[in-house]
C-alpha cells in the first residue's frame, strides 16, 4: 500500500471535502474472481473526522471493497494508499462475524490485543464505551451474539487507530443496541478517526453517516451526503435514494 | 512500532492459556499417562528395567505419538481462520511468521508436557520396581541405565515436535476443522505408513541398494525416530558395532521435516494473507 494513487477518475465526481484530511485513498480500484468483474473502476476518499458508509445489494462488491481498503485484499488494478499518522495500527477493524477464542473473558480478549501493540489497555473504560462493563469478566463463550459484535466494536478500537472499518455493526443486534453502535463510531469520526461502515440499515446510515456510497454493479453509483443524495434524487429518504439508484425507482 | 518479539510474546502466552484452559486437553494428556504405562506394564513390566521398557514402547509410540500431535495441533491455526480472528490479527500487521511460530510453540510445549509426563512416571516406576542393575547413570555396553531411558525421552520429544509442524502446516493448509482433522490423519498415515511401504517397495524393487537404506530411512520420520532410538539407546546398551540407522542423518532427516513443515506454513499463511 505504498504506491502513488492517480488522479480522479473523470466518470466519478470529485468529492466535496467534508472534514479533515484523507487518511486512506483508493484510486482506480478493479477486481476481478476469475472471468468474474466485482469492481471496476472505483476511487475513494477517506477523510478524517467523518463516517463514510458503503450501502448496496448483496453482491455488489461492498466486502470486496473493504477488503481492498483494509490491505487484505490485493485489487488486480489500482492503488490503495493511506495517508494518514505512521502508527502502530493504521486501520482498525470488524469484520462480519467477530468471533474469540471461547477460553477467554472480554478483558483478557481486549488485553490480549493491546499486547499485540505491546500496550497495556484500559479494559474497563474500553468495554463501558461500548456498554459491557459489567460482562468484562465473563468468558467469550457465555457472551450473547450482539455482545460478542459489541466486544468486537471494542477490540476494533483498540490501539486508536486513525482509520476504523466497520463490516456491518449492526447486524444481529436490537434497535437500540444497533443505535448505540453507530453511535460509537459517529463518537469516534467526532474525534477525528475515519470511518468507514458497511450496513443494511438505511435508517442508521442516514442518521449517522456524513457521506455515503451507494455500490451496484461494481461500482459507486452514487455517492454524497444523504441529504445531497436526497436532493439530487428528489427523494425524502435515503431508501429512497437506494431505491432509485439501485431499481431506478421500481419498488 | 510493536516489535515481532512484543507480538510473539503475546500470542504464545495466549496460545499456551488457550491450552491450559482447553480441559480435553488434560484428558489427551490423562490418556496418554495412562497408555504408556499400561503399554510398559503388559510388556515385560517397570521391573524389567528402562531397556526393556523402551522396546515395549517404541513401535506403539510411533503411531500414539503423531496421533497426539494431530490432537494437540490440528485447530490450531483453522480454528482462527474460521472465527475470523485471522482477518483481525492482520489488522495488527502480524506477520505470518510470528504468528506460526508462536502458535507452534504453546502447541509444543503442551505437547512435550503430554509426552514426557507419561515417560516420566514410567521411569519413575521403573526406578521404584526394578532391580539394583539398573540404577548406573552411566552408558556402557551391556548396563541398563535412567540415562539411555531419558535419551529416549528426547527422541520422543524431537520425533513429536517434528509430527506438531507436520500438523500445524495441515491447519494452515485446511479450510475448516473438520478438513484439517481429516487431513492432518490421511497425511500422518501418509508420511509414517506411506514412507516405510516406499523404503520396503525400494528394496524389493531394488531402486534402494543397502548404501542407501540408512539415507532413505532418514527421510521417514518414524523410521528416522526408530533408527535414531536403535543407534543410540538400545544398540549402546547391546553393543552391537555394525549400527543400526545413519543417527546424524536421521537427526538432520526430523530437523528437516519440521523446518521444511514450518517454513512452508509461513509461507502459506502469508500467502493466504495477500
Amino acid at each position: 500500500m505504498t504506491e502513488t494513487t492517480t488522479p480522479t477518475d473523470a466518470r466519478q465526481p470529485a468529492e466535496t471535502a467534508l472534514a479533515g484530511e484523507s487518511m486512506l485513498t483508493a484510486a482506480e480500484i478493479a477486481h476481478q474472481y476469475g472471468e468474474l468483474s466485482v469492481l471496476e473502476s472505483v476511487n475513494v476518499d477517506v477523510p478524517s473526522g467523518t463516517v463514510t458508509a458503503v450501502i448496496g445489494p448483496n453482491g455488489t462488491g461492498k466486502t470486496t471493497l473493504l477488503r481492498i481498503l483494509l490491505g487484505q485484499l490485493t485489487p488486480t488494478e489500482g492503488t490503495v494508499e493511506y495517508t494518514g499518522p505512521a502508527v502502530d495500527r493504521p486501520i482498525g477493524y470488524l469484520p462480519q462475524q467477530p468471533s474469540f477464542r471461547p477460553q477467554f473473558t472480554a478483558a483478557e480478549t481486549l488485553g490480549f490485543y493491546g499486547a499485540l501493540l505491546g500496550r497495556a489497555v484500559d479494559t474497563q473504560t474500553a468495554l463501558d464505551h461500548v456498554g459491557l462493563a459489567e460482562a468484562a469478566d465473563r468468558p467469550v463463550e457465555a457472551l450473547s451474539g450482539g455482545m460478542r459484535r459489541l466486544l468486537g466494536i471494542a477490540q476494533s478500537l483498540v490501539g486508536e487507530p486513525p482509520v476504523v472499518v466497520f463490516d456491518e455493526p449492526a447486524s444481529g443486534l436490537d434497535p437500540s443496541m444497533s443505535t448505540r453502535a453507530f453511535e460509537i463510531l459517529a463518537d469516534r469520526a467526532a474525534e477525528g478517526t475515519a470511518i468507514v461502515v458497511s450496513s443494511h440499515d438505511l435508517g442508521l446510515v442516514e442518521r449517522f453517516a456524513d457521506r455515503v456510497l451507494v455500490v451496484h454493479d461494481g461500482t459507486i453509483a452514487a455517492r454524497g451526503s444523504p441529504r445531497e443524495l436526497m436532493a439530487e434524487t428528489e427523494t425524502e429518504s435515503l431508501w429512497d435514494v437506494y431505491d432509485a439508484v439501485v431499481h431506478g425507482g421500481d419498488q | 512500532m510493536s516489535s515481532a518479539g512484543t507480538q510473539f510474546r503475546a500470542l504464545f502466552v495466549r496460545e499456551l492459556r488457550t491450552v491450559v484452559r482447553t480441559r480435553v486437553y488434560f484428558l489427551v494428556a490423562l490418556g496418554v499417562w495412562a497408555l504408556v504405562v499400561a503399554l510398559v506394564a503388559t510388556g515385560g513390566g517397570g521391573e524389567s528395567g528402562y531397556l526393556p521398557a523402551v522396546v515395549d514402547l517404541l513401535l506403539p509410540l510411533e503411531l500414539l505419538v503423531p496421533a497426539v500431535a494431530i490432537a494437540v495441533g490440528y485447530r490450531s491455526v483453522v480454528a482462527d481462520l474460521e472465527r475470523g480472528e485471522l482477518a483481525v490479527l492482520e489488522s495488527y500487521d502480524v506477520p505470518a511468521w510470528v504468528y506460526v511460530a508462536a502458535i507452534y510453540a504453546g502447541r509444543a510445549i503442551a505437547l512435550s508436557a503430554m509426552l514426557v509426563g507419561g515417560l516420566v512416571i514410567t521411569a519413575v516406576l521403573i526406578a521404584l520396581s526394578a532391580g539394583p542393575d539398573t540404577g548406573i547413570y552411566a552408558t556402557h555396553t551391556g548396563v541398563d541405565s535412567p540415562v539411555l531411558f531419558g535419551r529416549f525421552i528426547v527422541l520422543t520429544v524431537l520425533y513429536g515436535l517434528t509430527m506438531l509442524g507436520l500438523v500445524v502446516l495441515v491447519s494452515v493448509v485446511a479450510r475448516s476443522t473438520r478438513t484439517a482433522l481429516a487431513l492432518a490423519a490421511g497425511g500422518v498415515v501418509l508420511v509414517v505408513a506411506g514412507g516405510d511401504a516406499l523404503v520396503i517397495l525400494g528394496l524389493s524393487e531394488e531402486w534402494l541398494t543397502a548404501d542407501s537404506l540408512f539415507g532413505a530411512l532418514a527421510t521417514v520420520p518414524n523410521s528416522a525416530y526408530r533408527g535414531l532410538v536403535f543407534e543410540t539407546v538400545v544398540g549402546v546398551a547391546s553393543g552391537v558395532e555394525n549400527g543400526y540407522a545413519a543417527a546424524r542423518w536421521s537427526a538432520l532427516g526430523l530437523l528437516g521435516w519440521l523446518a521444511g513443515s514450518l517454513v512452508l506454513a509461513v509461507g502459506l499463511l502469508g500467502r493466504r494473507q495477500r
